[in-house]
């Protein structure tokens, strides 16, 4: 993996470079025809970025070039000067001074020294006469002058996508063949499936490793969102970014984006406090937001840490009694964490008043839907008076995604890791039927456990209340995590945990939400994934 | 229809237009589609049952690499008794509908069959399902004494169809 610099360098050097070819088209464009406004306005965009990219690298020398350049360019278009007369060679000389420049930066090389062009655009720009030299220099560079194509190649998002899912289907058909050439038993063929194994490997690693782009693609555009939210709702905030460099799929850095955003205004809007406030509860008067990016095993870990006020459990409580998502009685009994998973049901807002920039009845519930498209996770902590932290838990790439194999009914299904918190195997002695519902005791918490069977098949109305003595012998059961609330499932059988290629579910199916999709397994049989937020939803609202 | 048509009123047998349907037996009674929807015939893959589907769609299954939904037309008309089921060696239409393809069982070979356009007669307007919209039923044929129920399918698989029946 290549540091922050050297690919920020490599970004550089394939911009400078395209700069430089358009210039040269367009200079040559404007020689043709003096009067032609585009590439004149061109040009001086051209000199213009180039001199703010190549000073935000250091690279004074280009900056300087190019400054002076953008200046006379900035004169042809106020009709100050004209493309015509002493000036053209100049500025032919420039831009070909500023491909050597840039050629240079590349190589490694010292910069040429280029007080001579300088002189000659200063005097231009005074409107005296620059100082020419004999064109033989000029007609020998010409001769040597190289062709340069750039080493970076810009593509299209689509073709990588198209790519990527022709590699899923590599897979599923190398699993295949491997497990045909198992089956088949010839040691030829098996050599050659395990070496198919090997290069489809690499093959996957090498797409997905071409989608990776930096978070810091996403997180430097909040620096500017942060200030303007900021004044916008008079508060002051200082943002710390961390982890620019860690890197995740495009796609799903796409996918966050609106909810990146939604969590940073809201931080904002209700997370800090006004300068008075915070004075008067012995903070720093500058509130403090952190974007933070981290990796955690195969996961990206994307957390908006604010130092505000934090999230009134008791409020919330009130409100999703008032809302009706829980009875009065019932709320009673969560804990901070299950009232804080509130906050994402669909319409909730903490909002009193609604402002320009948050509270406009778009709730967390939309960033939640975001994240779960996703198959990630999002939590939320937080400490009333000292802040919120909104963590969001992503895979690194979509193509592949771990997942725990299970057996029910004689059927494969797959669930997947990212929403597996653990599996258990209980006596029926150790699970309790609580007001209709089995729960089990887990390090200290009681969890809900359902027949999974029972929770797909029952078609409608509510679950009938679990009976003990329907329980025979030792109960395999998978703990699933969803927004904070752990379920039970019990299967027939654990198979194995194993990488999977999630295929969407073929139409007109897809319109059962309980699946996230299918997989093929390397015996041909169709294996279908679970949602673990939709099976969530589904026991909530099917539970006895 | 592109071609010039005589204006004359006969019967004009010779120039009537052929079509090849592929026909299966259902229940009692004998059924066509047009062979430009059936996309395959196979034996029946295995299928994995879809949890939270009404009864009559049996699952998806893997059709060379494609996941297809498969359904059994005789439990969706019920065309046989509830509790008799599809044999253990059956076949599968692959039929395209307008965004997907979709598998539908059969106990027996499908047979093409070509038949003039003209003998196909309108079916009554009663015998159309009285829950459905579209009109999924094309016509009937008559021949040598058979009769042939011809369906329409991209309007029998209509997805607005498919979720009619879905349990709410």
């Amino acid at each position: 993996m290549k540091s922050r610099e050297e690919e920020y360098r490599e970004i550089f050097m394939a911009e400078a470079l395209e700069y430089y070819d358009a210039m040269s088209r367009h200079i040559s464009e404007l020689e043709k025809d003096p009067n032609d406004e585009k590439a004149l306005h061109e040009l001086f965009r051209l000199m213009h970025n180039l001199k703010a990219n190549a000073r935000a690298m250091g690279f004074n020398d280009i900056g300087e070039v190019a400054h002076r350049m953008e200046t006379i360019f900035g004169l042809i278009r106020s009709k100050e000067r004209t493309f015509s007369g002493s000036l053209v060679p100049v500025l032919f000389t420039g831009v070909d001074t500023l491909g050597g420049m840039i050629r240079a930066v590349d190589q490694d090389e010292d910069v040429a020294n280029a007080d001579q062009l300088l002189h000659n655009l200063d005097l231009l720009v005074e409107g005296e006469e620059p100082i020419l030299e004999p064109d033989e220099k000029n007609v020998d560079e010409d001769a040597t002058r190289k062709l340069e194509l750039s080493d970076l190649v810009y593509i299209q998002i689509k073709k990588l996508d198209h790519l990527l899912n022709l590699v899923g289907e590599l897979i599923i058909d190398r699993d295949r063949i491997l497990t045909l050439s198992q089956e088949i038993g010839s040691p030829a063929l098996q050599a050659a499936a395990s070496h198919l194994f090997r290069i489809a490997d690499d093959l996957q690693y090498s797409v997905m490793d071409a989608r990776l782009v930096n978070v810091g693609s996403l997180f430097n555009k909040f620096p500017r969102v942060v200030r303007d939210v900021a004044v916008a709702e008079k508060k002051e905030v200082e943002l710390t970014i961390i982890g620019q460099d860690i890197q995740i799929d495009r796609n799903i850095l796409q996918i966050i984006t609106d909810a990146l955003l939604h969590l940073v205004r809201n931080a904002i809007g209700h997370g800090l406090e006004t300068p008075e406030e915070r004075v008067r509860a012995g903070k720093p008067e500058q509130g403090s937001l952190t974007l933070s990016a981290q990796t955690e095993r195969d996961d990206v870990l994307i957390q908006v840490i604010d130092d505000g006020k934090g999230i009134d459990v008791e409020q919330v409580r009130r409100k999703a009694v008032e809302r009706g998502l829980v009875s009065a009685e019932a709320s009673r009994s969560l804990d901070a964490n299950a009232v804080r998973a509130f906050l994402f049901e669909p319409g909730f807002s903490m909002a009193k008043e609604v402002t320009d920039i948050s509270g406009r009845g778009v709730g967390l519930d939309v960033v939640k839907l975001a994240i779960d498209s996703l198959g990630g996770q999002l939590r939320v902590d937080s400490t009333l008076g000292q802040g919120t932290t909104f963590t969001l838990v992503l895979p690194t790439s979509i193509a592949v995604k771990g997942a725990l194999l299970f057996e029910l009914e004689e059927r494969s299904y797959a669930i997947p890791l990212m929403h597996t918190d653990s599996v258990v195997s209980l006596q029926p002695k150790e699970l309790h039927v609580v007001g209709g519902i089995l729960m089990a005791r887990l390090l200290g918490e009681n969890v809900p456990v359902v027949d999974l069977r029972q929770l797909l098949h029952n078609s409608d109305g509510a679950l009938l209340p679990a009976v003990k003595a329907e329980l025979q012998g030792r109960q395999d059961i998978i703990i699933v995590n969803y927004n904070n609330r752990k379920l039970g499932l019990i299967v027939d059988r654990f198979l194995r945990q194993q990488d999977i290629v999630i295929k969407p579910m073929s139409k007109p199916l897809d319109m059962i939400d309980l699946f996230g999709g299918v997989t093929l397994l390397g015996s041909g049989q169709v294996c279908l994934v679970i949602d673990v937020p939709a099976l969530t939803r589904l026991f909530l609202a099917k539970r006895p | 229809m592109p071609e010039a048509e005589p204006t004359s009123e006969k019967k004009a047998v010779k120039q009537d237009k052929l079509i090849q349907l592929i026909v299966f037996r259902l229940g009692d009674e004998e059924y066509g589609i047009r062979i430009e929807q059936v996309k395959e015939v196979t034996v029946t893959p295995e299928i994995a049952r879809m949890p939270k589907t009404p009864s009559f769609v049996k699952g998806i299954a893997n059709l060379r690499g494609d996941i297809i939904a498969i359904i059994d037309l005789e439990e969706r008309f019920k065309l046989r008794p509830a509790n008799q089921s599809m044999p253990t060696m059956s076949y599968t239409l692959a039929i395209e509908a307008k965004e997907y393809t979709i598998g539908i069982v059969v106990r027996e070979v499908p047979q093409p069959l070509s038949i003039p356009l003209s003998i196909i007669e309108k079916a009554p307007e009663f015998i159309q399902d009285m829950n459905i919209q579209d009109k999924y039923i094309e016509g009937i044929a008559k021949v040598e004494g058979r009769i042939i129920i011809v369906l329409d399918m991209p309007k029998l698989l209509s997805p607005t169809e498919i979720m009619q029946l879905q349990p709410k």
